[in-house]
């Protein structure tokens, strides 16, 4: 059997003293696209937290392997070159710091992890306009300090023409599809289906089945209460759509 | 000695000055020390920066030493004068515009202030540059101390013509020795004038590193300062810009760099002398282990000041639990049609914008770098010379890089 490129067995973490996530079980093999749904407060951001390494939490139970390898060994910074990107719900205003600058540092840090040669300033200012031309991010944008002054639909391109950039085996988005109008919504889903390519895995969070439109899942999961209650194809996200989240216990969303 | 008429009792300090002070023949400034000693926490203007407890020894004036050329920053094609232990020296001709001179005595006005007495009472004769309009050089001047512990009171009077505009940099540097210096800069600016003026503490960290920095801003005249305290273990700078002419603006900033063991002090005083005048006072302090970092800002609008718009603020960053940041905001407005504020914040590296930073693997160390690179961009960002900025960049990583 391949390596999943992630897999999660039974997870738990909690924050200050609640737990939060209670028993996550997830595997994704090489190439799927698998969604995550639920409602909001389930513990989906906090998944993705933990998975990129914040480290407000504390991991009580459970071990979490990202290409067979434990990433509780790993620094958030060593998981990044490890292949883990999280597009962020809540993208971080940096004043001060340069978007290009920050993009060259990340990009030449991760390949500086994984023994490969620094990119030349030509070379790496071919790859972000690419990336940039593909995701309506224009050299305005790039200019400004990251993530300063974007609008809520700018900073989810910029996160995912990040992701383009830095060509993650995983990447976690989390509600990306949120704050986006119509067209926004395809220009994502556009940039994050070109990166689909038989053997990039990505865990796509979402409130709303709207986004699993554009971006097609392979495998529909159900979050609740800190813990996935049930898996199936693209139609279980219909059904959501349909039912609500109201037969999955607590409150109604 | 006894001195039973006397309340203050005078350490060594307070002897050597007393003496050097005479011997100068500022017998007034002499005087002054007797009855008053250093300044100590009880001077409003001097509580958070103790003199009277920092600094205990004062070593004998300077002797001529041999002249060190080299400029401390390198910026290419700047036209570099030195003053080595308070003596001035031009290298190579001027260029056209710039003309070099002396002018006798102290440049300060005269204010109460005991470090001002201090440079006035010992300076002979000062440097003096004129600008005219044209001069499209950097002009850098070295303020160096060398050889043995020494005492230097020196002092640079600049004028800025009438719609000329000038960059000047000045750095302090030395021997690494317990020099104390007192360095006294006036510079006035013509009608119009656009000046930039960046002045640079890399003194040893043995030197008690005083300067006192007065501006005179002319009509429409707009200037940009930017004091970095990036040296001595004990620095104080003052700053007296004054908004003498309609529309002049003044961007006045600084930076405190301190690390265990230092303390550094930037002590402003604005003055809006005359309606529709503006100034932008933004200080940054960044601190680690035990130390100090102090910045106060008096905003002075005069009566007939109207339409003054000026606000200071002061940033600190914090990356040891270990260290004080301390600010005195202080308004004195006669005027009663003006915009003026004042604000302070301090804090420590943002802990999302730093894991923001890792998930995308830059290194923790890297990353914070680049967190308090950014903390500062907006005081290096403004300055237009990209060799200038690049080497307060420079200056700045250096300091970062020694506290890993
Ligand atoms: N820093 C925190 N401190 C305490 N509780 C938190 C913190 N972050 C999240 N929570 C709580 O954890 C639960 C899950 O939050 P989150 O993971 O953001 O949910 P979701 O992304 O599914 O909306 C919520 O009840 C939220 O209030
Ligand atoms: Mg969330």
């Amino acid at each position: 059997m391949t390596t999943p490129v992630l897999e999660i067995r039974n997870l738990h973490a909690r924050i200050e003293d609640r737990e939060i996530l209670k028993g996550v079980n997830l595997i994704i093999p090489p190439g799927e696209v698998h969604a995550i749904m639920g409602r909001n407060g389930s513990g989906k951001s906090t998944l993705s937290y933990v998975l990129a390494g914040k480290e407000d939490y504390e991991i009580t139970e459970g071990e979490v392997l990202l290409n067979g390898k434990n990433i509780f060994e790993m620094g958030a910074d060593e998981r990044a070159a490890a292949g883990l990107f999280l597009a962020f719900q809540y993208p971080i205003e940096i004043p001060g710091v340069a978007t290009m600058t920050f993009l060259k540092a990340a990009l030449n840090a991760q390949r500086k992890a994984r023994g490969e040669d620094e990119l030349k300033t030509p070379e790496f200012m071919r790859l972000v306009k690419e990336a940039g031309a593909q995701l309506n991010v224009d050299s305005d944008m790039l200019r400004r300090p990251l993530n300063v002054g974007f609008s809520g639909g700018e900073k989810k391109r910029a996160e995912i023409m990040q992701m383009a950039l830095l060509k993650p085996s995983l990447a976690v988005l989390d509600e990306t599809d949120s704050g986006l109008d119509i067209d926004a919504l395809q220009v994502v889903s556009k940039g994050v289906n070109s990166l689909r390519d038989g053997q990039r895995s990505m865990l796509v969070i979402t409130h709303y089945q709207r986004l699993l439109n554009h971006i097609v899942p392979d495998v529909v999961h159900v979050f609740s209460d800190g813990r996935i209650v049930e898996s199936g194809d693209k139609s279980l996200a219909l059904k959501l759509e349909a039912e609500g989240y109201a037969n999955y216990g607590g409150e109604a969303a | 000695m006894v001195r039973p008429n006397f309340p203050v009792r005078l350490g060594a300090a307070e002897e050597a000055l007393i003496n050097q002070l005479k011997f100068a023949g500022a017998d007034q400034a002499a005087e002054r020390i007797t009855v008053a000693g250093l300044p100590t926490r009880r001077v409003e203007s001097y509580h958070y920066t103790d003199l009277k407890t920092l600094l205990r020894a004062v070593p004998p004036m300077a002797q001529p030493a041999n002249q060190v050329d080299v400029p401390a920053l390198d910026l290419p094609g700047s036209y570099n004068l030195t003053i080595v232990n308070g003596v001035a020296s031009q290298q190579g001709t001027a260029p056209a515009g710039v003309t070099v001179g002396t002018v006798r005595g102290g440049v300060l006005t005269t204010r109460d202030d005991t470090l001002i007495h201090i440079n006035n009472g010992l300076v002979r004769e000062a440097m003096s540059l004129d600008i005219a309009p044209g001069v499209d050089q950097i002009i850098q001047i070295a303020r160096r101390i060398e050889g043995v512990a020494a005492h230097v009171a020196d002092a640079l009077k600049i004028f800025v013509a009438d719609g000329a505009t000038a960059t000047i940099v000045e750095t302090f540097t030395g021997s690494d020795a317990a020099h104390v210096g007192n360095h006294a800069t006036y510079l006035a600016l013509g009608k119009d004038a656009v000046v930039t003026h960046v002045t640079v503490d890399l003194s040893g960290r043995d030197t008690s590193h005083f300067a006192t920095n007065e501006y005179h801003l002319a009509d429409g005249a707009k200037l940009r300062t930017l004091i970095i305290h990036a040296g001595s273990d004990l620095a104080r700078t003052h700053l007296y810009p004054r908004m003498a002419g309609q529309g002049a603006h003044a961007d006045v900033t600084g930076l405190n760099l301190v690390s265990e063991g230092q303390h550094a002090d930037i002590t402003m005083e604005t003055n809006h002398a005359v309606p529709n005048t503006s100034s932008q006072p933004l200080f940054k302090s960044i601190t680690r282990g035990r130390s100090k970092a102090v910045v106060q800002g008096k905003l002075v609008v005069a009566r007939d000041a109207q339409k003054t718009d000026a606000k200071f603020m002061h940033q600190g960053l914090m990356l040891s639990d270990d260290a004080e940041i301390l600010s005195k905001p202080e308004l004195e407005i006669y005027a009663d049609d003006v915009v003026c504020g004042h604000g302070s914040t301090c804090g420590k590296l943002d802990e999302d914008s730093l894991f923001y930073l890792l998930s995308r693997g830059i290194p923790k160390a890297e990353a914070e770098t680049m967190l308090v690179r950014g903390f500062i961009a907006e005081l290096v960002d403004p300055i237009e010379n990209e060799a200038l900025a690049e080497a307060l960049n420079g200056i700045i990583d250096t300091w970062l890089l020694a506290g890993k």
